[in-house]
């Protein structure tokens, strides 16, 4: 036999090679090369895999988280310049960090506490104020004290009721900077379709059923006169305070006297200020809220009023501008999303709630709140009292997407673009009526809010009789939610 | 001599002999990350998950030992309760309908059929699953919104007053429902089409030749062969529906009431919404227990109807 290994070299251990490059590797040298390649991604890719990657981790800059997405912290890119130009020592970062709502967006600031990430400033609005106050933020107080002069031009140009939503037992932990009540907006189309005119500006409850007949008659199909919707902010909660009570039992703390004192000396309701709300504890089987329900219950029976869970947001807003709506209860912030619906001033108009019992209003309001776990508590101060100066304010709300706190932005000009025409009924809401107040939230906010919704459906789908068995529900829900993390 | 003819039989017993170690070392090495994975990603959680439902923790103050207090208050929490009765109706409802639908548009595909219609029907069938969920229910909702939805103003056309679809408890059930089913059919019907291909064509024949057509043929040829591809079909079905959450969150939000509110959406607002992580995870250590007692029941039962060739 001849063989047929060529003399002097060792014979193959497997399979003869043919071919050249990645052929002829050796199986060690393959996985060798791909150890090397794991080893060499891995570390290509260390900064992704331990998160060191992400902006502003490990920075010393302001970490200031917002609700909203990229493109609304761009667009406070010149709002974060002005900070710069006048603090250069204090480098600052804007996040937006992106949800449904604020429950959603407390939540993920919430996640980033507990991951040991929080930001050093949170925009929080009334929704999350005394959650954020019993849990997360730092006081103002000292900070106010120390540089009352500077700050005497805010207050004096921010209404008190806005800044007592932001005290929590005596102490004040938010500026606002942007708020909105619940005003009743108007379709003049479909008034004037009606034959209506723009409602008195002390109409009762019965004027409102009125003209929402009116507007039935003239439309009856394809159409609601009344819109609203199952959430805490324009939901039944206006109705509520038009009839003077809550779903809630309303008190406040004491204290607070410091800042009554010193800036709002001479305002009207002075001796009805204290130390913030306080929520706590269940109202909903009170006579006037059962009858609050029952009138709502009979809008919907009557097909006055939409089911509360068909709708909101962008949906409201679409509806809205195509006719197809009559009223809404709405803020200020409506003005600038109708415009951009294809609306103009005169297709829109605004006059405030209905008067019942009384014609108090609800309002919401947002506004920097400092972290307890901040880096730079006095850079994270400079920030907070810069944003609530007239020209960071004037950077910061440049068109009517929300109504700014101070009283002297609200103008003429504001709205030229936009409308409405009785556009002064937003801030008059605070100055016409003083007890007007926040939306009832507690640190339990959440489980509160979850409570409302659910059992607002309820009561208002069925009878009269059944409207009394879901106060009762809700009662015992709201008990629930008030005990938790209590 | 004997030298150079000893050395490679002792080189290739060692090489032998050490193949077993290296090879171990080699898996141990490979299998590291998806242990670790595992490990870290996994069961770690979950072992937190079971401590944590013995403290009341609310994220950001420390956790308090609370031995099983929040087992006790989710006994006395209505809508638990009633969150668990909603999710074993939605499952026993929506399962059956899931099964059922795919099982027979499966079946359906069988016969003689163009293969490029089959192959339409079969990509149309499973495109909704790739969807998400919570896109595909934001637009249900528009859909079924009863003054300005689609289905209510297809109904006007024929006369059918307009339908509270998502605002009465039993039409927005039943809205979760159809949503959910209408999106996860396609992997059953996958597995059963699956199934169905590989029955061997002769037992059909050799059934028609016995005089076995139709429902007879199904039931006595068909469904027992098919047997073992309805239990893993079912208990991934049952699994997955028992924890339903998109669907019912994005259309209803658990409502009216709390008519559509499942276990995951009561673990989700504890947790998240309502910072109770503690009773977050004793709801999610029962929801644990029951979705094994279900597939264990469903394993038990299956040694008397499914059939191993």
């Amino acid at each position: 036999m001849t063989s047929e290994k060529t003399p002097g070299k060792a014979n193959p251990s497997y399979a003869p090679r043919s071919g050249s490059g990645l052929s002829q590797l050796t199986r060690r040298s393959l996985l060798g090369l791909t150890g090397l390649a794991v080893a060499g991604a891995t570390v290509g890719a260390w900064p992704r895999l331990t998160g060191s990657d992400i902006p502003g981790r490990g920075s010393k800059a302001l970490n200031i988280a917002i609700l909203g997405t990229a493109a609304d912290a761009a667009a406070r890119q010149g709002l974060v310049q002005a900070f710069t130009a006048a603090h250069p020592d204090i480098p600052v970062r804007l996040q937006a960090i992106q949800g449904a709502d604020w429950k959603d967006f407390f939540s993920k600031i919430l996640t980033m506490a507990a991951a040991g990430t929080p930001p050093d400033v949170v925009y929080v609005a009334t929704e999350g104020a005394q959650l954020f106050a019993d849990k997360l933020a730092e006081p103002l107080d000292d900070y106010v004290r120390r540089d009352a002069a500077d700050m005497r031009d805010y207050f004096d140009d921010v209404h008190p009721s806005l800044l007592e939503a932001f005290m929590y037992q005596g102490n004040l932990y938010q500026l606002p900077l942007d708020w909105n009540a619940a005003n009743m907006y108007l379709n003049t189309t479909t008034f004037a379709q009606a034959g209506l005119d723009r409602p008195r500006e002390d109409w009762t409850q019965d004027d409102f059923s009125a003209i929402l007949r009116a507007l039935r008659k003239a439309r009856p199909a394809d159409f609601t006169p009344y819109y609203w919707t199952n959430r805490l902010f324009g939901g039944v909660v206006p109705w509520l305070y038009a009839n003077n009570t809550s779903f809630l039992t309303e008190t406040k703390a004491p204290g607070g006297d410091w800042l009554w004192d010193r800036f709002y000396p001479t305002d009207p309701a002075r001796a009805t200020r204290g130390g913030g709300y306080q929520w706590l504890s269940p109202n909903a089987e009170d006579g006037r809220v059962i009858e609050t329900f029952d009138y709502l219950r009979e809008l919907v029976a009557e097909g006055l009023g939409v089911r509360p869970e068909a709708g909101g947001g962008n949906a409201l807003v679409g509806l809205f501008g195509n006719n197809r709506i009559g009223t809404t209860p709405a803020g200020g912030y409506w003005a600038q999303g109708l415009h951009d619906a294809g609306m103009t001033p005169d297709q829109f108009d605004v006059q405030f709630f209905p008067r019942w019992r009384s014609q108090r209003h609800q309002f919401g309001a947002a506004g920097y709140a400092i972290m307890r776990t901040a880096k730079d508590k006095d850079a994270a101060w400079e920030w907070v009292k810069f944003c609530s100066s007239r020209e960071a304010m004037q950077l910061a709300i440049p068109k009517p997407n929300t109504t700014p706190t101070r009283r002297s932005m609200v103008n003429e000009s504001f709205y030229a673009a936009t409308g409405p025409k009785h556009w002064k009924v937003f801030y008059d809401t605070l100055d016409r009526f003083p007890t007007s107040g926040p939306i009832p939230a507690p640190p339990q906010q959440a489980a509160v809010e979850t409570a409302l919704m659910k059992n607002v459906s309820t009561a208002v789908s069925g009878s009269s009789a059944d409207v009394r068995a879901a106060m009762g529900t809700l009662q015992r829900d709201l008990e629930l939610a008030l005990r938790r993390n209590s | 001599m004997i030298t150079t003819a000893a050395a490679p039989r002792r080189t290739a017993q060692t090489a032998a002999a050490r193949r077993p170690l290296i090879e171990r070392w080699l898996a141990t090495i490979f299998l590291a990350p998806t242990v670790l994975g595992m490990a870290l990603f996994t069961f770690l959680p979950i072992i937190g998950s079971l401590v944590l439902a013995f403290f009341r923790w609310d994220i950001i103050s420390a956790p308090q030992f609370v031995g099983f207090a929040n087992f006790a208050s989710l006994a006395q929490d209505p809508t638990v309760r009633v969150s668990f009765l909603n999710t074993i109706v939605f499952v026993v409802v929506a399962v059956t309908l899931q099964l059922g639908i795919a099982l027979g548009l499966a079946s359906m595909l069988q016969p003689r059929m163009p293969s490029w219609l089959r192959v339409f029907l079969r990509s149309t069938f499973f495109f909704p699953l790739v969807l998400s969920a919570a896109s595909v229910s934001i637009f249900m909702r528009y859909m079924f919104n009863e003054q300005f939805g689609v289905v209510n103003w297809l109904l006007s056309l024929i006369g059918i007053p307009a339908v509270p679809w998502l605002t009465s408890p039993v039409a927005s059930a039943a809205v979760v429902v159809l949503v959910y089913v209408w999106q996860n059919f396609g992997f059953s019907f996958l597995l059963f089409l699956g199934a169905l291909t590989n029955i061997p064509k002769e037992l059909h024949e050799a059934a028609n030749l016995d005089g076995a057509t139709g429902w007879k043929q199904f039931s006595n040829v068909t469904l027992p062969l098919i047997s073992p591809t309805v239990l893993v079909a079912s208990v991934m079905a049952i699994i997955s529906a028992l924890q339903v959450f998109d669907q019912p969150y994005v259309l209803t939000n658990g409502g009216p009431g709390d008519s559509t509110r499942t276990a995951v959406m009561v673990i989700f607002e504890s947790a998240f919404q309502q910072l109770e992580f503690g009773e977050a995870s004793a709801i999610g250590l029962v929801l644990t227990v029951l979705i094994l007692a279900v597939t264990a029941l469903q394993f038990r039962l299956s040694r008397r109807f499914v059939f191993y060739q």
